[in-house]
């Protein structure tokens, strides 16, 4: 190929894959979104849909059962549906990124025997555990416990603001054994685990959020994924897969906020011509788009260097810290362009500024990601 | 059976269209290429009669260069088993009856029995190369088909005819059948078939290899040539009548005749 690289493409199959994301989105996500945000539902057709159209195990290879593709084909379907309902991207983002991703790479192949073929077409939702009610980015302080107790582990303790934990029949779960973090998959089979009433939320809301509750739930020690006090490795590596996607969702609401904004500020007719000849519009379209781009650069250029035999957790940081403010930012921004009707739910700016906030907390807090950004980078020039 | 769905390259219903130099043609530079949508009609009907078992392999056959290997490959990522691309310097300025020619050579060194098509391409409109493609095999021919059943003895087609009535063709194979709106919901490609596409064979062959005689198509041979290339003239701006109502009913009455002849 003579073509210049692109950097959101590396290959035709990037593309395609976009194309038929952003297909997908325009014709069957977007007309149901500004319905489950009211309902503060998860569309579960919809959402084994994307189980048939193979991309609920798009980073899991092929001879699995999965499409066998890397971190900026993720990046790209968050980026895409992101642009008409984050809510949903996000249940994706837990079950196929949290859950299957994980699940994956931490999994013997008698547990993705076991557990696998469920999850990628969509039958079964499955969720993570990290968060406590008492812990969030102080992880290591979580105070989940497991011990063994002859075939089993024993569970207990609570974890809290689950996304998918309501519909969830799966959970991959962070507990500490003898002190050291360890991963467990957990079914709604096991004794002793049940998930709270929904926790209703500000944005996000057409995906569901829960409490799992562990009262001394037996998990069978065949439920133990990796070995015994493994957990911060399993947990760090998939972190930057989410914190990235994450990242490439607040592009997804910026792409979305902008294009809806230089279209109404060119409709929308103020003192007698359309309001974009205003410097003050200027500002903010001109703002929004570089800040866009900037994003863009950034969060694909981390995509190339994230992988599970790759250690990159410097860039999808940042990409998440530079990325979830521009997200918020920008719809904000096209908020105040189209003043009342931005405010009204009649259109879905509204919907994404809401949305958007939720990534300055998820999956890490900004200040997560500049306390390690501090720390790798102190290390890199010590 | 095999069957063979003929495949075009066209500009994105959404492309805003400019003209790069009146003898040449539009400027296809920013142009977003798709599958002609009529031409996705016919790739899932040849699909669906594959998984219904009553055909045995579905292959693409596209006249053009490398450019046109992304609509192909987009139409494997559907499920077609394989595709030809037709390509040859003698191709060039090809008209219809060219193209016809060059597909039929193809689906005659194939073996196909049935041919589908979209039933026109939303760039050129000129819904001629299958009727064509039919004429130069021998072949019958439906056009604009809606409703398709096909069994072991040969086809029942559905077609719109004037009046809001429906025709019934019957009819056996070989058979040239074109595809028009509502014949099926043509599926998405899935994460899965975008990955197997990849691995799918696309056969480049040229005249020589077709045993076309080269100077039956090409510019040369072409019986039709365009002449220039203009967009549309612009549509005039409406006009607001003034006066009482039983003024304005006459001078608008005046117009219909006088102005616009519609009456």
């Amino acid at each position: 190929m003579s073509d210049p690289f692109d950097l959101c493409n590396p290959t035709p199959e990037h593309l395609m894959l976009r194309e038929l994301v952003a297909d997908f989105t325009a014709r069957e996500v977007e007309p149901q979104a500004e319905a489950q945000d009211r309902k503060q539902e998860l569309n579960l057709p919809l959402f084994r849909t994307l189980g048939e159209l193979g991309l609920l195990g798009i980073t899991v290879p092929e001879e699995w059962g999965g499409a066998g593709m890397d971190a900026t084909a993720a990046v790209i379907v968050h980026h895409e549906l992101s642009k008409s309902d984050p809510g949903f991207c996000l249940a994706y983002l837990a079950h196929a990124m949290l859950f299957v991703n994980n699940f994956f790479h931490c999994s013997t192949d008698e547990q993705r025997r076991r557990y696998l073929e469920p999850v990628l077409s969509g039958e079964q939702v499955g969720c993570m555990g990290m968060t406590e009610p008492g812990h969030g980015t102080d992880v290591l302080g979580m105070t989940t416990t497991a011990r063994r107790a002859g075939d089993r582990y024993i569970l207990n303790g609570t974890k809290t603001y689950i996304t998918n934990g309501p519909e969830a029949q799966l959970a991959l779960v962070y507990a500490k054994l003898d002190g050291r973090v360890t991963a467990f998959v957990v079914d709604r089979s096991c004794p002793g685990f049940s998930s709270s009433q929904p926790i209703h939320k500000m944005g996000m809301r057409a995906s569901t959020m829960s409490e799992l509750i562990f009262e001394e739930c037996e998990v069978p020690v065949a439920n133990l994924l990796g070995e015994e006090g493994s957990g911060m490795v399993h947990m760090m590596r998939n972190l930057e897969l989410e914190r990235l996607t994450l990242a490439a969702m607040s592009l997804g609401i910026a792409d979305r906020c902008l294009e809806i904004m230089v279209r109404h500020a060119k409709e929308r007719v103020a003192f007698g011509q359309p309001i974009n000849r205003f410097g003050q519009i200027q500002r903010y379209i001109g703002d929004s788009y570089a800040m866009t781009e900037a994003t863009r650069a950034l969060v694909y250029k981390v995509a190339l260097a994230v992988g599970p035999e790759q250690n990159n957790r410097l860039g999808s940081d940042a990409a998440k810290l530079f990325a979830a403010p521009v997200g918020k930012q920008v719809a904000d921004h096209c908020m105040q362009v189209m003043g009342g009707a931005g405010y009204c739910t009649e259109f879905p700016v509204e919907r994404l500024l809401r949305d958007a906030k939720l990534l300055e907390i998820g999956g890490g807090t900004l200040e997560s990601h500049q306390k390690n950004i501090t720390k790798d980078l102190t290390r890199h020039f010590a | 059976m095999k069957i063979g769905v003929l495949l075009k390259q066209v500009p994105a219903t959404d492309t805003q269209v400019r003209i790069a130099d009146p003898s040449t043609g539009i400027a296809t530079g920013d142009v977003k290429w798709t599958i002609n949508p009529y031409d996705e009609f016919a790739v899932e009907e040849g699909l669906r009669l594959k998984e219904a078992g009553k055909a045995t392999e579905v292959v693409l056959l596209t006249v053009g260069g490398k450019d046109v290997e992304q609509r192909i490959r987009d139409a494997l990522a559907m499920g077609a088993d394989r595709a030809l691309r037709l390509e040859d310097p003698g191709f060039e300025g090809s008209d219809c009856l060219g193209l016809a020619r060059i597909l039929a050579a193809a689906i005659k060194a194939e073996g196909i029995s049935l041919v589908l098509a979209g039933k026109q391409a939303i760039d050129g409109d000129n819904a001629q190369v299958p009727a064509m493609v039919a004429e130069l095999l021998g072949w019958g021919h439906v056009g604009s088909v809606s409703k398709l059943e096909v069994d072991g003895a040969g086809f029942k087609a559905w077609r719109t005819s004037g009046g809001g009535s429906l025709d019934v063709v019957q009819g056996g194979f070989p058979a040239v059948l074109t595809a028009d709106k509502g014949l099926n919901e043509p599926r998405y490609a899935s994460l899965k078939g975008i990955m197997m596409a990849k691995k799918k064979a696309i056969d480049v062959k040229g005249a020589a290899a077709l045993g076309l005689d080269a100077s039956t198509v090409g510019a040369g041979a072409a019986l039709v040539v365009d002449s220039a290339w203009t967009l549309p003239p612009q549509r005039p701006a409406g006009r607001i009548l003034q006066g009482d109502n039983a003024a304005r009913v006459k001078e608008l009455v005046s117009l219909l005749r006088s102005e616009a002849k519609v009456i």
